[in-house]
Order: structure tokens, then C-alpha cells, then sequence
């Protein structure tokens, strides 16, 4: 044997056999729909799916993005347009472009798109979202080749930056934590896996958010003190306190520049298109701090709403939310107000967008 | 850099490409350069450190083969044996000494300790150096006259930190007569190289979490089952991280053309404890029997010297991994099984015994091994104790190997007793083209897959 010929044959066997199983959709088919890959799939496999009458409506955002399609349709004959959802725990908007992108692949398919972001002022983070590696797991089966330098680049961290290159190029190490529990229950996760391609759109559309709510917690913005009930789960606690009493990030900029690059990408993607961009601010929580971050006239959805295809909602619109009444952890409303966000957002697009045409 | 990192890879293609594009007389230049270049990557104050080794040995065996009186031959030779071992004393040992000392002052532990980092491979250049020193002695080698040639046989870097201590005669029966490795060979090294890497990554690494949590918090894993997969899972630790380092440095060896001993030979298969020593880091078992326990005497004084001379060794070779009582004990504790053994009989555990017994005898000897194993791993004699204690307590609950992990390790068996009766993993490289293919994508797929990639995990045998 002659050792270049079979050296070459053993690396496009294996490049061959690591692009049919983990660049295509077949790992992806059998990803365990609980874990935060799997789970974004689904989501993403379910719109893909869902039959598309009439003016469709997409929201876009993270786990505080809580739009319930199965109450806006039912206002359908009224506003005339159906809406869906791809807003999923942890995603970013680094990770929105890429699911849009395969989920609306020509840019054409919806007559708004309604992303959910924390602040209007590019407010930032103390774990900035340039450096969230958990981003590629979200979106590794929507990686493609292509997108090795711009994706891998958009990470500040350069051994960052060398883990999603990586991942992109041989997507079985993202996947490997999913693939290691694939193989101590293989028959399991199969059964699993088709019971969620053939149920999960009814899980996920007759979903009602938790009863509990914040109304026994009581906040001293003087004391600096959170008080709760004795039977309240103590990471709920700390979170609330977190949440409301730690300081806030220095300013950096770094979340606006992330935002401009990413929320300018999408909208480059729909430049020309007739799909409007709806930019909505999240009611920020059952208590609001006093100390807000500082007001930025230049900030990423600002400087975009200039543009003719999108919209930003008015900051203060869902402010009547803002109550503990409403809320069941720091930052996620209730159930009851995830019924009335839905409904006001259904309102409020519908309005904006005028009847269909 | 880790031979499991890229720029470990990287390193290696750039000093390949180098190696086989320039003219032969470079070449020798392009290993050195490469291997200090590679041993500078981790700590460069070191350095000169391997460089005045290198020069003393090199000097002194010139020396020794020039002078003829015994007494100066003797000279020489405990000057570069005091240097080799003042070194290695110094860097593994003092503190180890200077706290036995202040124990026995009844001083603070710390009081005369030092803030010593050891320089890396030590253990083994050292060795490698000695072996050289002592065969030219024994006028069984030939001083080497360039010194770039022996710098290059001390510092060549696929076995500089962690051996396979080669003996000068078999580097440089190589080196002088060098020819470049054919196709079948490169096949070999790269399929070597491959299997080292899943060793480490897919096996070592991952049987490494699971031993790193029981022994790091004994407490929280009582119980005869947690004990048992714990010592195990660090018995397949040490096992498939040091032979993956060897298979790899076996491989690159073959890539540059040049034929490194074999290092194990699938240890867990052996039916004795005489047997494992002949298939556990063989190198070193060599080096031990050839420049310690054949010198001590071996077994030519009869019975009594014997088990001592075994005891010395096996002592001194414990000793070797590290600089604390509990590497003492484990090495007394093989001494002990290799002194039992020959009482029993030496023939009895050196041959293989009928098929029937053989599981049986493979499994006591395992048990054996993991058993010693417990002092080689647990932080303390304290902790060792209770290890022991709760392998044998029969109560408990819980094993820490998940069942995916059990059936690859399941699978890594079958492999070794295919290999034990076949060696078909030597020969696929001369087998048909679709059977190498297949070796080598199942090997890249459980790195990918299995391996543990989040972080490159250092060799356990880099920190002796």
C-alpha cells in the first residue's frame, strides 16, 4: 500500500461520514429535545412545519419573549394575521440571524418579524453576549462552512473564536455531550426523538405559564433588601436580588456594538423585502430598579428605527406589566402575564401593521 | 504543548515538513532545534538545565573511554552519575527530604521546604542519560563524538518527557543507519499516532473525571461499588493515558524513521504480577533490571538476596514516580507480590497458565494491580487506608462508570485480546487499503465523539 493514497482516501472517508451525519439534518433529526440544542431545533422544525395561511407574524427572542401563538390566533379573524414563534431560553441575537435565516430562507415569508430585546439603550452586560459560547450550541446545525470566519470571528475571546471554528468544521464536537447521552439510552432517545417530531408543536402551542408570583416579596430600595416569604425557593431569591440590588455593569459599549452588528445583519437580510422588523422592549421585571441605564439616543435599535421597515414599539408599553403580581422569578412573567403581553403584543402589531392587505 | 493540543500537531508537521525537505546533513540539526524548541515551550529556564546534562554526560563518557585505569573510569563515572542524580534529586526529592527532616526536628512541614517546579521529564532524560553512561563504562557502547548527535538522543522530543527510555545502542544503531520510513511504516505511525490520541482523549481522559471526582471527595462515594469504579476508572486512567503518550511517541519515532521499543503490552491481560512487570512500562522495568537489580546482584546470591535485591528495586522504582511514601509503598507492595511469587514458584508465574484458569489468574492479577494502584492515586496513606477499606467492605451502592463508558471499555477488551493473539493492529497497515480506512475514521470519530476536547488534559506521567 502505497501511504499518501490511503492516508488521503482515510481523510475524505471521514470527512465524508462526518458531513452526511452532522452537516445535514440526520443527527439533528435525533437530537434529545430537552437539552437547549435539541429544544431550538424543535422550535425551529415546528415553524418550518407549521402551515403557513395568510399573513404570517414571526416573534424572535429569548425565554422572556413569551408571545403564546394559541392566544393571538384566536384573535385571527379580527387582526387577519397568524402568528408564530421561534423565541427560545438563551438566544441571542447573534443566534436569531442564523436561525431566521434558515427558517425564512428568502426573506419573504413573514409580514413582520417582532424581536424582543432588554433594553432600547444597548444597557450592558456583566457576561456580555459577544463572548456567550453556549451560542454555538444553540445553532451549531445552522452553521455552515461559510460561516466559519464571520461566526468564529464574532467571538472577542480568541480561544473562543478557535472553538467554533472548530465546531464548524467538525460539528460531532458540539454535539458530543448530546451524542455521549445518545449512547446510554439509545433506544430511548429514538422513541423520544419521533414522539417530539410528531407531538412537540401541541407542546409547545398549549403551553400556559406558571401560576406562582412574586406578590409576597416585598423590596426595601433604601435597606437595599429583598424580602420573601419563608417558603420561597432560595434561588429565587438570590435571583430577585441579583437581579434588582447588585450594581449595574460598567458602561463598555460592547453590547452595542454586538447588537449593531448582529440586529444590522437581520436587517440586511430584509433590506427590500416586505417584511417589517418590530423591535419590542420587555417588560423589565415586577420591580423596576430606580437606577435604569443611561438614556442612548445612537443605540443599535434606535439608529435602526430609522430605517423604512422598522418599528420600534413605544419603550413603555408594557410597563402595566412591570408588577410582581405578573412575574414568577426575576425575569419571567406569570402565566396570567404572559396572557396579557401576548394579547397586547397581538394588539400592537396588528395595529401597527394596519389590516392586511 | 501537549501531544493532544493542535499546536502540538501543527509543531509536528512543520518539523516533518522540515525534516524531509532538507538535505540529510540538516537534518539532525531540524530534530535538535525542533526538540529543544518543543522542551522550550513549556518552561525555558530549563533549558540550560537539560543542555549542562546533556554536556557533563557527553564529556564524561568521552573521557571514560579514553582513560584506561579502572580507578579513573570509576571517576568519571560517579562525577556524571552524581550529577544525573544531584539534579534529579534535588528537583524531585528535596522537599520530600526537607520535610522528613523537619518531622524529625518536630519543626513546621513547610520550615525548610522550597518553591521548586520540576523540570519536565526529568525523570526520564535522566535515566535515559544514565543508561548511556554506565554502557559506556561497561564498554558495552561506544562514546559518541558529535555532540549533536548525542544531544539529540537525550532531548529527541517524542520521547523526551515521558520516555520510552531508549538505550544509546538502539538509538543509535538507528540514527547512524538511518533510512526513511516506507509507505508501510508511515502507515503505521500515523495509525499509532491516531491511537494514541483516542487512548487519551476517548479513554484516559474520560476515565479521569470519573476518578478525579471519587478521589478528590472520598467521603461523598462511600461504599465497596464507588470504591471499585473509582480505583478502576483510574487504573484505565493511568493505563490508556501513559500507552497513548507511548503509541504516539512510538509513532512519530516511525514517521522520522526511527523503530522505538514497544512500552506495554495490554498490562491488564496479565496472569501475574512477574507478567504485568513484563508488559507494564517496559522501558523502565528494563532500565530497572539492568542498572539496579542485575547490579545489586540479582539472583546470584541466593534466595535472601534475591527477594532483597527485588525489594530494593521495586522500592527505588516506587520512589522514582514520586517523591512521597505513598509511591514507596506501591512500590513495595509489587516487590512484596514479585517476592510472594517467586516463593510460590517463579516458573508457575511466568508461563501462561491453562485457557481455562487464565481469566481467573488475569482477573486476581488485576485486583492486585488496582489494589496497588489506591496508593499510587489517593493523596494521602490516610486516604489510601480507607480506599482499601471500603474496596473490600462489601456494602454500598452507586457505580460512577457510566454504562457507555463500560461498554467502550468493554470493546477496548475484545480489541486486546484480538491483539494479544494476533497483533492485527501492526498489520493493518500491510492489510487491504478499506480495513486501514476503517481504523483510522473510527479512531477520529471517537476523539471527536468521546474525547474530551473542552480542555487538553495534561499526561500523568508529565508530572514524573
Amino acid at each position: 500500500m502505497r501511504a499518501a493514497p490511503v492516508m488521503f482516501a482515510s481523510i475524505i472517508a471521514f470527512a465524508a461520514m462526518e458531513g452526511t451525519i452532522f452537516h445535514t439534518g440526520l443527527y439533528p433529526w435525533i437530537l434529545n429535545p430537552d437539552a437547549s440544542t435539541g429544544y431550538l431545533e424543535t422550535i425551529l422544525r415546528n415553524e418550518r412545519e407549521r402551515p403557513k395561511d395568510g399573513p404570517q407574524i414571526l416573534g424572535i427572542g429569548d425565554s422572556r419573549m413569551l408571545l403564546l401563538p394559541r392566544l393571538s390566533n384566536q384573535h385571527t379573524p379580527e387582526t387577519g394575521y397568524t402568528f408564530g414563534t421561534i423565541a427560545a431560553p438563551g438566544a441571542s441575537p447573534r443566534s436569531w440571524y442564523y436561525m431566521l435565516r434558515d427558517t425564512d430562507p428568502a426573506a419573504n415569508l413573514y409580514r413582520a418579524i417582532v424581536m424582543a430585546v432588554e433594553s432600547y439603550d444597548d444597557a450592558d452586560k456583566f457576561n456580555g453576549e459577544i463572548d456567550n459560547e453556549a451560542d454555538l450550541s444553540y445553532v451549531i446545525a445552522h452553521l455552515r462552512l461559510s460561516d466559519l470566519w464571520e461566526y468564529s470571528r464574532s467571538f472577542r475571546d480568541p480561544k473562543r473564536q478557535w472553538k467554533a471554528a472548530r465546531g464548524i468544521l467538525f460539528k460531532g464536537l458540539v454535539y458530543k455531550r448530546d451524542f455521549e447521552d445518545l449512547m446510554l439510552h439509545p433506544v430511548s432517545r429514538f422513541r423520544y426523538a419521533k414522539l417530539s417530531h410528531r407531538d412537540s408543536f401541541g407542546w409547545f402551542y398549549g403551553y400556559s405559564g406558571p401560576p406562582d408570583t412574586l406578590s409576597d416579596f416585598r423590596v426595601d430600595w433604601a435597606a437595599k433588601t429583598v424580602t420573601a416569604p419563608a417558603s420561597a425557593d432560595p434561588a429565587r431569591v438570590e435571583g430577585l436580588k441579583a437581579r434588582l440590588l447588585d450594581p449595574l455593569p460598567p458602561e463598555t459599549g460592547d453590547q452595542g456594538r454586538y447588537l449593531k452588528y448582529w440586529l444590522g445583519k437581520i436587517h440586511e437580510r430584509y433590506r427590500g423585502s416586505t417584511t417589517r422588523l418590530i423591535f419590542l422592549r420587555l417588560p423589565r421585571g415586577g420591580w423596576v430598579r430606580p437606577d435604569q441605564p443611561r438614556y442612548d439616543p445612537h443605540s443599535s435599535v434606535r439608529e435602526l428605527a430609522a430605517q423604512p421597515n422598522v418599528t420600534l414599539i413605544d419603550e413603555h408599553f408594557f410597563d402595566s406589566l412591570e408588577t410582581p403580581e405578573l412575574f414568577h422569578d426575576e425575569l419571567h412573567l406569570n402565566g396570567p402575564g404572559i396572557d396579557r403581553f401576548s394579547l397586547m403584543l397581538t394588539q400592537e402589531v396588528s395595529r401597527i401593521l394596519g389590516p392586511p392587505r | 504543548m501537549l501531544f493532544n493540543t493542535p499546536q502540538f500537531f501543527l509543531f509536528l508537521l512543520v518539523t516533518l515538513g522540515l525534516f524531509y525537505v532538507s538535505p540529510q546533513p540538516w537534518r539532525r540539526w531540524i530534530l535538535l532545534i525542533a526538540s529543544y524548541f518543543f522542551y522550550m515551550s513549556w518552561n525555558w529556564r530549563f533549558a540550560p538545565l537539560l543542555l549542562s546534562l546533556t554536556a557533563i554526560d557527553y564529556v564524561a563518557a568521552i573521557w571514560m573511554e579514553r582513560v584506561e585505569t579502572p580507578r579513573r573510569r570509576k571517576l568519571f563515572l560517579v562525577l556524571s552519575l552524581a550529577a544525573n542524580l544531584g539534579f534529579l534529586g534535588f528537583f524531585k526529592y528535596y522537599n520530600f527530604l526537607a520535610s522528613m527532616l523537619a518531622e524529625a526536628l518536630r519543626k513546621d512541614a513547610h520550615a525548610f521546604a522550597l518553591s521548586i517546579v520540576l523540570p519536565l521529564g526529568i525523570s526520564f532524560h535522566t535515566f535515559q542519560s544514565m543508561s548511556y553512561v554506565v554502557d559506556v563504562y561497561r564498554r558495552e557502547q561506544k562514546a559518541i563524538r558529535n555532540p549533536i548527535d548525542y544531544a539529540l538522543f537525550i532531548a529527541f522530543f517524542p520521547q523526551l518527557v515521558a520516555g520510552p527510555i531508549v538505550r544509546a545502542r538502539e538509538f543509535f544503531s538507528n540514527y547512524y543507519e538511518w533510512v526513511p520510513p516506507v509507505s508501510e511504516e508511515k502507515l503505521r505511525g500515523v495509525l499509532w499516532i491516531l491511537l494514541g490520541l483516542a487512548k487519551k482523549m476517548a479513554l484516559a481522559d474520560q476515565f479521569a473525571q470519573i476518578a478525579d471526582s471519587y478521589f478528590k471527595n472520598l467521603a461523598a462515594h462511600p461504599g465497596a461499588p464507588a470504591a471499585w469504579s473509582g480505583v478502576g476508572a483510574f487504573a484505565m486512567q493511568i493505563f490508556f493515558d501513559f500507552s497513548g503518550y507511548t503509541d504516539m511517541a512510538i509513532g512519530m519515532a516511525l514517521l522520522l524513521g526511527f523503530h522505538f521499543p514497544a512500552n506495554f503490552r495490554r498490562p491488564y491481560l496479565a496472569f501475574s504480577i512477574t507478567d504485568f512487570w513484563h508488559r507494564w512500562h517496559i522501558s523502565l522495568s528494563r532500565w530497572l533490571r539492568d542498572y539496579l537489580y542485575i547490579p545489586l546482584g540479582g539472583n546470584r546470591h541466593g534466595s535472601l538476596m534475591t527477594y532483597r535485591n527485588l525489594m530494593l528495586t521495586m522500592l527505588l522504582g516506587g520512589l522514582w514516580h514520586g517523591a512521597s511514601w505513598n509511591f514507596v509503598i506501591w512500590g513495595g507492595y509489587h516487590g512484596a507480590l514479585l517476592g510472594l511469587e517467586r516463593v510460590f514458584g517463579r516458573k508457575k508465574f511466568q508461563e501462561p497458565p491453562h485457557w481455562l484458569l487464565y481469566p481467573f489468574r488475569a482477573l486476581l492479577t488485576f485486583v492486585l494491580v488496582c489494589t496497588g494502584w489506591v496508593f499510587f492515586r489517593a493523596a494521602t496513606l490516610h486516604d489510601s487506608v480507607y480506599v482499601i477499606q471500603q474496596m473490600f467492605s462489601w456494602h454500598g451502592k452507586g457505580v460512577l462508570i457510566p454504562a457507555w463508558l463500560g461498554c467502550v471499555l468493554a470493546l477496548s477488551l475484545v480489541i486486546a485480546l484480538l491483539e494479544e493473539k494476533t497483533e492485527w493492529i501492526e498489520s493493518l497497515a500491510h492489510g487491504p487499503a478499506w480495513a486501514y480506512v476503517a481504523a483510522v475514521v473510527t479512531l477520529l470519530f471517537s476523539v471527536e465523539l468521546i474525547g474530551v476536547t473542552e480542555k487538553a488534559v495534561p499526561f500523568v506521567y508529565f508530572q514524573f
